[in-house]
């Protein structure tokens, strides 16, 4: 898989959509942002995940929805929710 | 020129006006929509030197969008010529006014907030033509015959640091010195235990092991024969660990590309076998479970008598596994030493531990990173009783996925220089113990003010003092 920031956008959308059960025009861009993560998990590793501890470039994409913020990561090939019910999540 | 050639002329230069563009706003959009740093583009190397050179290169911050940096080019009367895109947020910059390179440096420099430095061209070498020559000897220096013919060598300043893009000279490994006394040997057998190796890379093919007819095929209980022939794929349980993601390669290249064979760079053995070992995916990251399972394949391989003596780590995570350290402790009964980084989230392992670089056994080393300053990296995990010693790992040049080379920085990067100079000292002393060369290395460092009360040993590691006996 290789993404464009734009369809990182859409697919963290698609995903926050289905996790909270909302339309994703109920979903808005609060931020998106380019910006280097410390490893190549992006800064979220999901349980058991280890990661190259290499400097990444990516984006950092800002979603609110229902009066509360949602954070995901991504890069060319790969999109994360960071700390999302005590957790991160590759999608 | 008659009236028809006129014309003809004319043409032509619209066509190669209306190209121009068009390469232009692709450049333009390629740097609005993709990561500065995308893992899949090569590095911009390749400028001829007979085309024009931009007067500077100018790296901004990583929060200052497009917009802003355009904005700020145009104001200066200047014109972004090209994005470096293994470097994020570098640009080389055209200025249209004829001033010197210097005074367009300066007025990007003054933006402090935007922009973290600005250059003048000829002081950076990215282009291997340019970096062909490599820097006169320095005070102190004395064997020209260690100077590698690497087109990329004067880049490397971890390796021998005269002040490129106004670092500090001698804020280095001293591996000039070193390599009067040994330049590795292809007797030692280093694990890269990471995304794989591109081992068919032009700078690593020499370096790379491969499995002698003599010994059989690998045979695992659960996974049947695999025919082994350049390491092991844990990610897929198979032979080929092909590199998919870039920074094995990286690592790789840092032991072991092949020096003075006029290409690339020198890694800091000349001569070594690298093993590629595969857990991290095509993201760059992977599971405890496999990364046990590759360790597990070094530990056979070195039972059935290939001379692994150091895998080098350079991932992790603050998760701790007992299964993990156990596999880890199981390879130093085996002689094998196993390096790590100490991670890259600016905060300290003695109260957050980063594993596998965390784990208290008699053969694990961390490794924090630092920048050409001798400074420890404003990234760099550190750790007082937790992380050992420090190496170069930011701005580091080395081979990339198909042929390419590029810069990347991380504890990542620092990691297997130390892995290196523990094959290049293994190279002198081959019958060192596990606990003997870890010994070796850490005593072998360079004590820096900047990193006391930070690491174990206060220092950078020093490849020259690890070969000497």
């Amino acid at each position: 898989m290789t993404q464009s920031k734009e369809q990182a956008i859409r697919r963290a959308k698609a995903d926050l959509s289905k996790r909270l059960g909302i339309a994703e025009n109920q979903i808005s861009e609060a931020s998106i942002e380019n910006t280097d993560f410390p490893d190549m998990s992006l800064g979220a590793p999901a349980e058991d995940e280890m990661s190259a501890q290499m400097i990444s470039a990516g984006w950092k994409i800002r979603l609110n929805a229902e009066g509360k913020s949602y954070e995901y990561r991504a890069d060319a090939d790969q999109l994360r929710l960071f700390q999302f019910e005590g957790a991160n999540h590759l999608i | 020129m008659n009236r028809n050639n006129f014309w003809i002329h004319l043409a032509l230069a619209i066509s190669l006006i209306a190209v121009a563009a068009i390469v232009g706003q692709l450049s333009r959009f390629d740097f609005e929509n993709k990561p500065e740093n995308s893992k899949n583009k090569a590095c911009a190397m390749t400028r001829s030197r007979q085309e024009r050179e931009p007067e500077v290169l100018v790296k901004f911050r990583s929060n200052v969008p497009l917009a802003e940096i355009l904005k700020i080019t145009a104001k200066q009367n200047d014109r972004i010529e090209d994005e470096i895109e293994s470097v994020p947020g570098l640009t080389s910059v055209d200025d249209l006014d004829g001033r010197p390179p210097e005074q367009v440096a300066e007025e990007y420099r003054k933006l402090g907030e935007m922009v973290e430095y600005a250059e003048p061209n000829f002081q950076i070498a990215l282009d291997p033509e340019t970096s062909d020559q490599n820097p006169p000897i320095l005070a102190g220096e004395d064997k020209k015959d260690n100077l590698p013919d690497d087109p990329l060598f004067g880049v490397q300043w971890a390796l021998r640091n005269i002040g490129q893009n106004n670092g500090k000279e001698k804020a280095d490994l001293d591996a000039l010195k070193a390599w009067e006394k040994t330049k590795g040997s292809s007797d030692v057998v280093v694990a890269v235990l990471d995304t794989g190796v591109d081992y068919a890379h032009q700078d690593l093919a020499t370096n790379i092991w491969t499995r002698p007819d003599s010994l059989a095929a690998y045979k695992d209980n659960e996974l049947g024969t695999i025919a082994d022939e350049h390491g092991f794929n844990a990610v897929d349980n198979a032979r080929d660990p092909m590199d998919e993601n870039g920074h094995g390669t990286h690592c790789a290249g840092i032991i072991g590309a092949e020096g003075d064979n006029k290409e690339g760079i020198a890694g800091i053995n000349w001569k070594v076998q690298i093993m590629p070992l595969k857990f991290l995916g095509r993201g760059g990251y992977g599971t405890t479970k496999d990364a046990i399972e590759a360790i597990n394949y070094a530990i056979e391989r070195k039972k059935a008598g290939v001379n692994i003596r150091v895998i080098s780590a350079s991932w992790g995570s603050t998760a701790y596994s007992r299964a993990l350290e156990d596999v880890i402790r199981k390879a130093g009964e085996e002689g094998i030493l196993f390096v790590a980084a100490a991670g890259n989230a600016s905060t300290d392992n003695d109260k957050t531990p980063h594993y596998p670089s965390s784990y208290k056994l008699p053969n694990v080393i961390s490794v924090a990173a630092l920048d050409r300053f001798d400074n420890l990296a404003s990234f760099s995990n550190y750790g007082v009783k937790s992380v050992h010693v420090a190496a170069p790992g930011k701005e580091i040049m080395s081979t990339w996925l198909k042929g390419d080379y590029r810069e990347a920085s991380g504890t990542s990067m620092a990691t297997p220089y130390v892995s290196g100079v523990a094959a290049l000292a293994l190279s002198v002393e081959p019958n060192l113990s596990v606990e003997k060369l870890r010994e070796k290395i850490l005593k072998s460092v360079d004590k820096l003010d900047g990193l006391n009360g930070k690491l174990e040993t206060g220092g950078r590691i020093n490849a020259a003092k690890a070969v000497s006996k």
